[in-house]
């Protein structure tokens, strides 16, 4: 066992995973289910005029819109995406009906001799038709940028990025009763039960969703199981017999929900070696229906300017509505895209004004008690120096970052801090999530800890049985966390936006304080936790102005790499990462979050490429997907700061999202130092960097 | 349709079946080993991985005619052995597992390298593994696994 | 109805071959991507199929005084594993898919399958390899450069069947492999370069040059070669520029979802550049 694991323990499904006996949703016993076989709209945009769907052989079925038992929306949080595409479609692969039967052979026949006609429009794929449009300001940014000594301003871009949960997306659905009855890989049980009583309007009694074990997610299994729950569920109610969707490699690719492509544009003004004052203007690609994505704007947003203070701001943030697959979760949650804009801008205005680029981004961390982006207050102790001067230790930064400064070097190391709130927006926790945790023991004084988080492999099930034994004082065996179960759980919300150490981890925490004040040995009892959060934070969506989060995580990320003028490719050759996530239940688990996300925002920085042409994109399989392999990573040096949060379980705030942000930025400094060029873009392919190399491009 | 015969985690199977089915499905629909998984049905991932005649094979590419007279390990014969074990231990102490979708694979992937390379270097493991797609871990954990085996599992009989 | 044989001998696969056109499936892995449907359904092939993969007589390597002969069901792993097979080769199936389809795959299918990022294929036609096809009748030798003609277009009649790879003894020439993917493992070539020279007494004695995934076959000019032959090295490096041009006209990369025809000949010829001026 390694030596800095000294509080871990083996993981609840650890050994059910590893032997195979871990029962994915396609290997649960599925006899007679009949399979759903999505028909997709081949256009991008335009009215439909008719459908025609073959005869149906005896035992076959076909629902779309016209099924809808109440209401034909997907219940997101902008609930503007239907179930089935009624009369329109507004991206290609948009889903117009299911066909539905027992041999998936027949199916596929039957969706070749399937045709819908359209009257096709002309569809839209640039970011010009604003949707959601956001704005907030800071200090005065009008009266900063009268009095400076230099500016600059720089657009830069990022891609979209696929989760690449090795598990796709599946369901299985049957009737026990009259009750519908789930199991699918799934970031949300509650979502997707409320999305199936909304389309159908029924009551929320008629409704189970349980979780069997998940292959990853990210986000990308956030929203998306909605869709096919609801889209399931109205076909389920007209045929009554038990279903089962699960998607191929290439429609996951293909037809989920990804991160959301952005262009943030920075006008930046130095004063006497600081930087006075910022204007963004941030512009993300929400694809063809809104969703999530206010609140994805809404992270990007107070994501702004990263870990920096800036004393006055100027801000905009629109997300445009475009003919293409819409965009979603995906950890991170827009911070990605303005942290690594705003990392790569604050370094490229320092070398414009003449000084060290990472002094000078180092000489405006925020400290606690300044004033936050969006105008609220960072309230708690913040360690960032000591996290930097860490990782600076762990990678020998400073010769290195004087070395490769050299010419002809072909090597570069590059720095970024950030910042993750954790938890949902303001004050959302305590006024939309209400989470409430049930504890419960039994006679034989077993206590049972109820949640609707899902275990997709961040070991959750086990650090949050974890808090409940190490607070009750109780050996971990005395405590069982089964997988959700709607029926048996209350809802502690959703396993999204690194709520769940932060927040549900607390209220295990609280709820079993509470417990053992009132433990009787023998007897059966049970005591119900609601989330109560920190009475000081208030919010104001509408303005953008207040406290952003309940508390932040902090990271810093150090990347070193070799780049190869004669391929314009890159090598990543070593990773340095201190976190503090206030306080870590368990180090294995937090330590493979962060090995895990650094990977992925490796990936995201310069190797995962995807691209729209037509609507469609380009990139079908995981042979022209690119995710890194085991020989495209060095080992990754981690370590982990304590900082403990008052509201947070022993002290823990969130680490799933924060172990992502400051990936690509960092690695960008790199990639800058090896090439002796600024970038503006990621994926930072081999074909950008021939281009900005050779022809001076962007 | 023709009758095929092989062997599965050292059992005779013979089976009514088109010679071009995937071996994948033939395991996961008519054995019902659900241990193996498929990631991507390309090749492109690994997590379908199952041992033939000793190597790795990706059983998403494998037309069952090919494995005539074979004998194929999973993971579901390979979890009774000891190797298993030593290769499960290591992965627990180092968090090599978290969704658990590809480890399966990883496994068997790690067991055929150990037993060609017992001591393997880090380049060797990377590469070994190189076909075996993890989104999880970022291999970290996997490969400081399977490098402590090698240098403290000592003389263990792969 | 398709149908399948799955003979146990070359004798009966080649009866087989005589009466029936067949897709020849060795260790499938790039048949059965493109037969794939989805998952749980057969590959939806639309002629017979005819399985070699278990043909023992088609797995051997060996070497006489010629060269070395490779049979055509041995698996990749096991080419890059023996030490007759030349270097460069095994530098080339180290980088080539991934462990698992090395083990499942056979350059012959490689060979067979004719794809312009067919890495094998580059290697072979830098040493003249030389294919041995045979029928029900007898066999025939032709080198692999006039074996394949555009993408996945060969010169196979219906009842041959690769039977052998010939690689003629190249035992004094150096070699450069260069092959550029999307990522470091497991991907499929952008471009690949693998060049090959023998200097004597400081003049240039052999010089070779081929390219793959810039065309619609693997890129070897033999003429553009000679030009250079029986040039000082020093020569040979002052003429970097007129190299580029002579091979330049052969790459004509396209732009598809793995990279752009600009980025692809451009690296094609700072590699083409590097290994010229590597040459002493």
């Amino acid at each position: 066992m390694p030596s800095n694991f000294k509080n871990s323990t083996v993981k609840i499904d650890n050994e059910e995973k590893m032997a195979g006996l871990a029962l994915f949703t396609d290997d649960l016993p599925a006899k007679d289910f009949l399979w759903c076989r999505p028909l997709r709209s081949n256009i991008a945009c335009g009215r439909i005029r008719s459908i025609n769907i073959p005869k149906l052989p005896k035992g076959y079925y076909y629902v779309d819109a016209r099924d809808i038992v109440k209401e034909n929306v997907v219940n997101i949080i902008f609930s503007d995406w239907p179930v089935f595409a009624d009369r329109r479609v507004n991206y290609y692969g948009e889903t117009i009906g299911l066909l539905i039967g027992p041999d998936k052979e027949v199916l596929e026949e039957l969706a070749r001799m399937s045709q819908v006609n359209y009257d096709e429009e002309t569809p839209e794929y640039e970011l010009v038709n604003s949707q959601i449009h956001k704005e907030f300001k800071k200090g005065d940014f009008e009266a900063a940028k009268k009095d400076y000594d230099y500016t600059l301003t720089e657009t830069f871009e990022t891609g979209y990025q696929e989760q690449v949960y090795l598990e796709t997306q599946g369901m299985i659905m049957w009737l026990d009763g009259d009750k519908i009855t789930i199991k699918a890989s799934m970031q949300c049980p509650f979502y997707i039960k409320n999305a199936v009583v909304r389309t159908l309007g029924c009551d929320p009694s008629k409704v189970r969703v349980i979780q069997p074990a998940v292959g990853g997610a990210f986000g990308g299994k956030e929203h998306y199981p909605s869709m096919m729950a609801a889209q399931m569920a109205t076909a389920i109610v007209k045929i009554k017999k038990p279903l089962k969707m699960i998607f191929d490699r290439g429609e996951d690719l293909m037809y989920t929900t990804k991160r959301h492509p952005s262009r943030t544009t920075y006008e930046g003004y130095v004063k006497e070696g600081k930087l006075v004052g910022v204007k963004a203007t941030v512009r993300l690609n929400g694809g063809a229906y809104k969703g999530c994505s206010g609140v994805v704007l809404s992270r990007a947003l107070i994501a702004v300017v990263d870990s920096y203070n800036v004393p006055n701001l100027d801000v905009t943030g629109d997300v445009y509505i475009t003919n293409t697959m819409p965009t979603a979760a995906f950890r991170g949650f827009g911070s990605p895209q303005t942290i690594f804009a705003f990392e790569m801008f604050i370094e490229h205005i320092a070398k414009k004004a003449g000084l060290d680029p990472v002094e000078f981004k180092l000489a405006h961390l925020v400290e606690k008690g300044m004033v936050t982006a969006v105008s609220g207050k960072f309230h708690d102790d913040i360690i960032l120096p000591q996290l930097v001067e860490r990782a600076m230790e762990m990678s020998d930064f400073k010769r290195k970052y004087k070395e490769y400064s050299q010419p002809g070097s072909n090597r570069g190391i590059g720095l970024s801090t950030f910042l993750h709130g954790c938890g949902f927006t303001g004050s959302g926790e305590s006024t939309i999530i209400n989470a409430q945790l049930k504890l419960t023991k039994d006679e034989n004084d077993i206590v049972h800890l109820y949640t609707s988080q899902v275990d997709f492999g961040q070991g959750n099930r086990t650090t949050l049985k974890k808090v409940v034994s190490n607070t009750l004082g109780i050996p971990e065996e005395q405590v069982t966390h089964e997988a959700p179960d709607t029926d048996h759980t209350l809802s502690t919300g959703p396993t999204a936006a690194s709520r769940t150490m932060i927040i549900v981890g607390f209220l295990c925490e609280k709820a079993a304080k509470h417990l053992k004040e009132i433990w009787k040995p023998g007897e059966y009892q049970e005591w119900i936790e609601p989330y109560v959060g920190p009475d000081y934070i208030h919010w104001d969506e509408d303005t953008m102005q207040g406290d952003a989060y309940p508390g932040y995580a902090w990271g810093v990320n150090i990347i070193e790499v070799s780049f190869d003028p004669i391929t314009y490719q890159i090598k990543v050759e070593g990773c340095w990462s201190t976190y503090d996530v206030g306080h870590a239940i368990d180090d294995r688990i937090v330590v493979g979050q962060a090995d895990g996300g650094l990977a992925q925002a490796i990936g995201y920085g310069y190797l995962e490429n995807m691209e729209v042409a037509e609507g469609r994109f380009r990139q079908k399989t995981l042979s022209d997907y690119i995710v890194p392999t085991a020989v495209d990573l060095p080992m990754m040096e981690t370590e982990l700061m304590d900082n403990l949060f008052a509201y947070g379980a022993s002290g823990a705030k969130g680490c799933g999202e924060l172990t992502f942000v400051g990936g690509a930025p960092a690695l960008g400094h790199a990639i800058e130092q090896a090439i002796k060029h600024d970038i503006h873009k990621i994926p930072a392919t081999p074909e950008y960097l021939m281009e900005v190399i050779e022809h001076g491009k962007y | 349709m023709e009758n095929i015969s092989f062997y599965v985690d050292d059992k005779e199977v013979i089976i009514d079946v088109d010679p071009s089915t995937r071996l994948l499905d033939v395991l996961r629909i008519k054995l019902h080993i659900t241990g193996v998984k498929e990631g991507c049905g390309e090749g492109a991932c690994g997590a379908c991985s199952v041992i033939v005649d000793g190597v790795c094979y990706d059983s998403c590419l494998t037309p069952v005619a090919n494995v005539i007279g074979k004998h194929i390990t999973t993971i579901e014969g390979f979890r009774n052995t000891p190797q298993y074990r030593i290769i499960a231990d290591a992965f627990a102490d180092f968090g090599a597992s978290q969704c658990g979708f590809c480890t399966p694979g990883m496994i068997l992937n790690t067991y055929t390298l150990l037993k060609k390379n017992p001591h393997p270097t880090e380049e060797e493991v990377r590469v070994a593994l190189s076909g075996n797609l993890c989104r999880c871990t970022g291999y970290n954990a996997i490969v400081k696994a399977v490098l402590d085996i090698a240098e403290n599992g000592g003389d263990i009989e792969w | 109805m398709v149908k399948h044989y799955i003979p146990s001998t070359l004798k009966e696969a080649l009866e087989v071959l005589d009466k029936h056109d067949c897709y020849i499936m060795a260790g499938g892995t790039d048949l059965m991507v493109v037969k794939h449907q989805r998952s749980g359904l057969i590959p939806n092939f639309d002629k017979d199929v005819c399985y070699i993969s278990n043909l023992e007589e088609l797995q051997y390597i060996f070497e006489d005084e010629k060269g070395v002969h490779i049979g055509a069901g041995t698996k990749f792993s096991d080419i890059e594993e023996n030490e007759l097979v030349p270097e460069i080769l095994k530098q080339i199936i180290h980088e080539l898919a991934s462990p698992n389809i090395r083990n499942m795959a056979t350059m012959a299918g490689n060979i067979a399958n004719a794809s312009p990022a067919g890495d094998s294929i580059v290697g072979l036609y830098l040493l003249d390899a030389e294919l041995e096809l045979v029928n029900i009748n007898g066999s025939r030798m032709m080198p692999i450069k006039d074996f394949i003609f555009g993408v996945r277009k060969i010169h196979r009649e219906k009842n041959e069947l690769i039977k052998e790879i010939f690689i003629p003894h190249h035992d004094d020439l150096n070699t450069y492999w260069r092959k550029v993917g999307s990522r470091a493992a497991e991907s499929i070539s952008k471009i690949t370069f693998a060049g090959g020279y023998e200097v004597e007494n400081g003049k240039v004695k052999d010089l070779r040059m081929a390219f793959g995934s810039v065309s619609i076959t693997c890129v070897r000019d033999r003429k553009t070669e000679e030009k250079y032959i029986g040039m000082s090295v020093e020569e040979l490096h002052n003429h970097v520029e007129d190299i580029i041009k002579d091979m330049g006209k052969f790459v004509t990369p396209i732009t598809d979802q793995r990279s752009t025809k600009e980025y692809r000949y451009k690296v094609a010829m700072n590699i083409l550049k590097d290994f010229i001026l590597t040459i002493e």
